[in-house]
């Protein structure tokens, strides 16, 4: 206990809260000058509420010690180039400059936000379970769907750059990321972010869903400041952490690594980081406008002032659609990574599929615009963007096609292995989330769909199988390279197989209620709609998934003492990572390899991937 | 051309400057006389390779030292030199969607400002890019005194465009009726130009520091990342006001 609270964690959460009042109290202080209303119905008004939250997020940084090299440069000071970490578990809840400690600290925050939102869908799901309201007001309705979907985003978004952080210098043979410091930072602007984010529950909600639509969030109460503030801070964490990996895998490769001999995750990484280092910026700009339309009146997406709210909804999703590219990219990298190792065969056609995350990724910046096919955009605008978006459909089957031909007389061994088996539930997943894409792609039927439920099935399978359980095969596969033991195969399969088939009926349940007209974010339905059986079945799958998750925490947190110990290539794997003996210690590799062959070579004879420098 | 000598260096930036300056007074004129919307995008885009290329150096990207030891100070100095222009890239997404909203909302109407008050402080952002440069040429040199000068100076002169648009520019505008809440091009108006603004401060804040740092000696011709990095940063602080400008003050109809 005396070691949480001597941690920099605890530190910045302390003074995030004592920076928010400060923060609060200094700009009621002015108002109070300057003969303004001091107080609102929170207690202080909301200029004060956005004021305090930006010095709580600066004050959680300064109080971490994430910044305080930085200053010691500014100031002219040298500092060590590397910081000496503790051994136990403190390390986790401190700063740390080894890319593998963040890497964990970001799986781990990433789970924990997936359980939140997790806990948020279960409660409102279970508001849907019948017809009529039973216990949640509209607003909490509203306030819970909206939070779930962006406190799921952006633990999807801290789960990839943990996978991310973690493997890709392994994977490149670097000892570090490229900016460390950089990279302690993009983590540590996570807490602050999702306390801000959370903090809208205490201020009275807001009921815009995740997209925060103007003109509804333009007079939501303060919490819908909170929401904007804490998805700015995450975007700088996102934005900062492709920036470090685009950087990293730039110029940290190990020699003879040329570009087709990097491993295929590493491309999926690049392709992410490219989206996520740009178009974030401009969510981040469409949330600021908002913010300061309700803050000094400045009409952007006002039409009563010569604004337009339309313009809004391209900012908008010119990041957030291809946000999800950002969350499924890493995932499918995931599967190309990981399905040949189990498959004992060659990656099926190895430079189309690298190619194809950046097709995607590139396609994905010309897409946003099929999200308003409704909103009274310009018509002329519709038909290229039908097009574009189907043709996100060809590097995405190309994906398919290769892992098809892969799993193709491959030699899957048995038991299958639970990581092998996310990796295919994820395939056939992804597949459903594929093939349910198009519909909302065209607008003839896009315009009978937008809106409903069946939306809502298409991208929780697109989400679940592109990243989801891609992220629960990662976490079972490179386990043992982070503890040095393996997680329970046993417990695994009971994860696996009570996930997936819940989760297939779930969506299918979505996406058919959708058909039959069920609205998406409403609080309630007409009982003679004939909904209540399907969305009763709904609540229990959602509540069987979260039961299966339930399991792979038990899993998770009992293997990491008494799992059994796998300390070698326990997958047999030709990647450099499982060369060397796991847990990998503080700065990777004692002795530098050379990439001499081809990656993903299984099953040939004498074919050599990486050799490592002879001892000294 | 990393090679030049001392005045080959210096006629570069003289020239650079000269170019840059004479094409914003035919940025001016054109605007006034032939009112081209191609034409003034045409020249804020040669401004900009102008600057990209001389200014910021953006070739020294290109410089090839994979074999080089990546223990090596040279080595982790292009690695920052990536860093820094990635962030810029993703910079650059906020003032373009900034751009886009502008065009978005205004289309090719412009809200009633004072030109000439727009040509003033963009000819001080100009002129302190010119030091900007020579500061970082003479550190390049080992030229401590001049360094101090030169910083001096561009300091001097982005507090003064900093003045003159938060202190000149906002009141001038809000007294010709465009204000943050009247109406979006009030709106627009003041997001441009205060987060252009923001920029402009946080590029003063690095130029006291490697002011400070350089009066103490921390920084010899071989090694000045900081140097480099604030000078980078305030040429493309420039580079926005290069298109900025123009978006503001010269391009479309004015709003009666």
């Amino acid at each position: 206990m005396k070691k949480f609270f001597s941690s920099a964690l605890a530190r910045g959460l302390i003074w995030q809260v004592v920076g928010w009042a400060l923060g609060a109290a200094f700009v009621t202080l002015i108002r109070i000058l300057m003969g303004l209303k001091p107080l609102g119905i929170f207690f202080f008004t909301e200029p004060a509420w956005v004021f305090g939250g930006l010095v709580g997020a600066i004050s959680f940084l300064a109080a971490s010690g994430v910044i305080s090299d930085w200053f010691k440069w500014a100031k002219g000071e040298e500092t060590p180039e590397h910081h000496h970490d503790p051994d136990g578990w403190e390390k986790f809840i401190n700063v740390s400059l080894d890319h593998k400690v963040i890497g964990i600290q970001y799986t781990l925050t990433a789970l924990l936000l997936l359980v939140i939102g997790g806990i948020f869908s279960l409660i409102f799901r279970t508001e849907l379970a019948s017809s009529g309201l039973q216990f949640l007001t509209l607003q909490w309705y509203n306030t819970l769907m909206s939070l779930h979907g962006m406190v799921m985003i952006i633990g999807i978004l801290l789960g990839i750059a943990g996978v991310i952080n973690y493997i890709v210098p392994l994977l490149i043979g670097a000892q570090d990321m490229a900016f460390p410091r950089l990279n302690a930072f993009s983590y540590w602007l996570a807490p602050p972010a999702a306390v801000l984010l959370l903090s809208s529950l205490a201020l009275g909600g807001f009921d815009t869903g995740w997209t925060g639509y103007p003109p509804l969030s333009a007079r939501a109460p303060v919490g819908m400041q909170m929401f904007f503030l804490g998805v700015f801070v995450a975007g700088w964490s996102s934005i900062l952490g492709a920036l470090n990996t685009i950087a990293t895998v730039a110029r940290m490769r190990a020699k003879g690594m040329t570009a087709f001999r990097m491993p295929i995750f590493v491309w999926a990484a690049i392709a992410t980081s490219i989206i996520a280092l740009t178009a974030t910026q401009l969510i981040g700009l469409s949330f600021q406008m908002v913010m300061f339309q309700r803050l000094f009146g400045m009409g952007f997406f006002d039409p009563a002032k010569g604004g337009n709210p339309i313009l809004f909804q391209h900012l908008f999703w010119f990041y957030s659609h291809p946000a999800v590219y950002v969350f499924i990219l890493p995932g499918l990298g995931v599967i190309s990574e990981l399905l040949p190792v189990f498959v004992r065969k060659p990656l099926f056609g190895y430079r189309w599929i690298a190619l194809s995350s950046l097709g995607i990724a590139l396609v994905g910046f010309l897409v946003w615009a099929h999200h308003m096919y409704t909103s009274g955009m310009n018509e002329y605008l519709s038909t290229p963007f039908m097009y574009s978006t189907l043709l996100v459909a060809v590097p995405t089957g190309v994906k398919f096609f290769s892992w098809v031909a892969t799993i193709w007389k491959g030699k899957i061994s048995s038991p299958i292995p639970t990581a092998f088996l996310f990796v295919l539930g994820g395939i056939v997943v992804f597949l459903m989330g594929g093939l349910s894409g198009p519909p909302n792609a065209t607008v003839a039927t896009d315009l009978q769909l937008q809106d409903t439920y069946w939306i809502v099935g298409h991208f929780h399978d697109t989400l679940f199988g592109g990243y989801v359980l891609p992220f629960f095969a990662a976490i079972y596969f490179w386990f043992p390279k982070a503890t040095g033991r393996r997680m329970n195969e046993t417990l695994g399969r009971i994860h696996f197989w009570l996930m997936t088939p819940s989760f297939i009926v779930l969506t299918l349940l979505m996406m058919r209620i959708g058909l039959l007209g069920m609205r998406r974010r409403i609080a309630d339905y007409d009982a003679a709609l004939g909904f209540d059986t399907y969305n009763l079945v709904m609540t229990i799958s959602a509540f069987l998934i979260a039961l299966s998750v339930l399991v792979f925490f038990i899993n998770f947190f009992r293997s990491m003492k008494k799992g059994e110990p796998a300390t070698g290539n326990v997958w047999n794997s030709r990647s450099p990572e499982w060369q060397v003996p796991s847990p990998m210690p503080a700065h990777n590799y004692d002795q530098p390899f050379e990439v001499v062959g081809e990656p993903y070579d299984y099953g040939l004879a004498d074919s050599v991937y990486v050799r490592f420098a002879k001892e000294k | 051309m990393a090679h030049m000598n001392k005045s080959e260096a210096l006629r570069q930036g003289v020239l650079i400057f000269v170019f840059l300056a004479v094409l914003t007074a035919l940025e001016f004129f054109v605007a006034s006389a032939i009112g081209s919307v191609t034409l003034l995008a045409a020249i804020a885009l040669v401004k900009f390779g102008l600057v990209a290329y001389y200014y910021m150096h953006i070739y020294k990207l290109n410089l090839n030292d994979q074999d080089a030891d990546r223990r090596s100070d040279a080595y982790k100095l292009a690695t920052n030199r990536l860093g820094l222009w990635l962030f810029l890239l993703s910079d650059t997404f906020v003032f373009g969607g900034l751009a886009v909203s502008r065009f978005n909302l205004l289309g090719l109407t412009r809200p009633p400002l004072n030109p000439t008050l727009g040509l003033i402080v963009t000819s001080v952002l100009l002129l302190s890019s010119f030091f900007m440069n020579r500061a970082e040429v003479s550190m390049e040199h080992g030229d401590r005194k001049n360094f101090i000068l030169f910083t001096s100076l561009t300091l001097a002169l982005g507090l003064a465009f900093v003045v003159g648009v938060l202190g000149v520019e906002w009141p001038s505008a809000i007294a010709e009726g465009v204000t943050p809440s009247v109406s979006a091009a009030g709106a627009i108006f003041f997001m441009m130009t205060g987060m252009h603004a923001f920029h402009v401060v946080t590029g003063l804040v690095f130029l006291l520091i490697i002011l400070r740092n350089g009066a103490r000696g921390l920084y010899s011709s071989e090694k000045h990342w900081a140097v480099e990095a604030a000078t980078v940063y305030w040429h493309f602080i420039d580079v926005v006001w290069i298109f900025f400008y123009p978006a503001l003050y010269l391009i479309g109809k004015l709003i009666k």
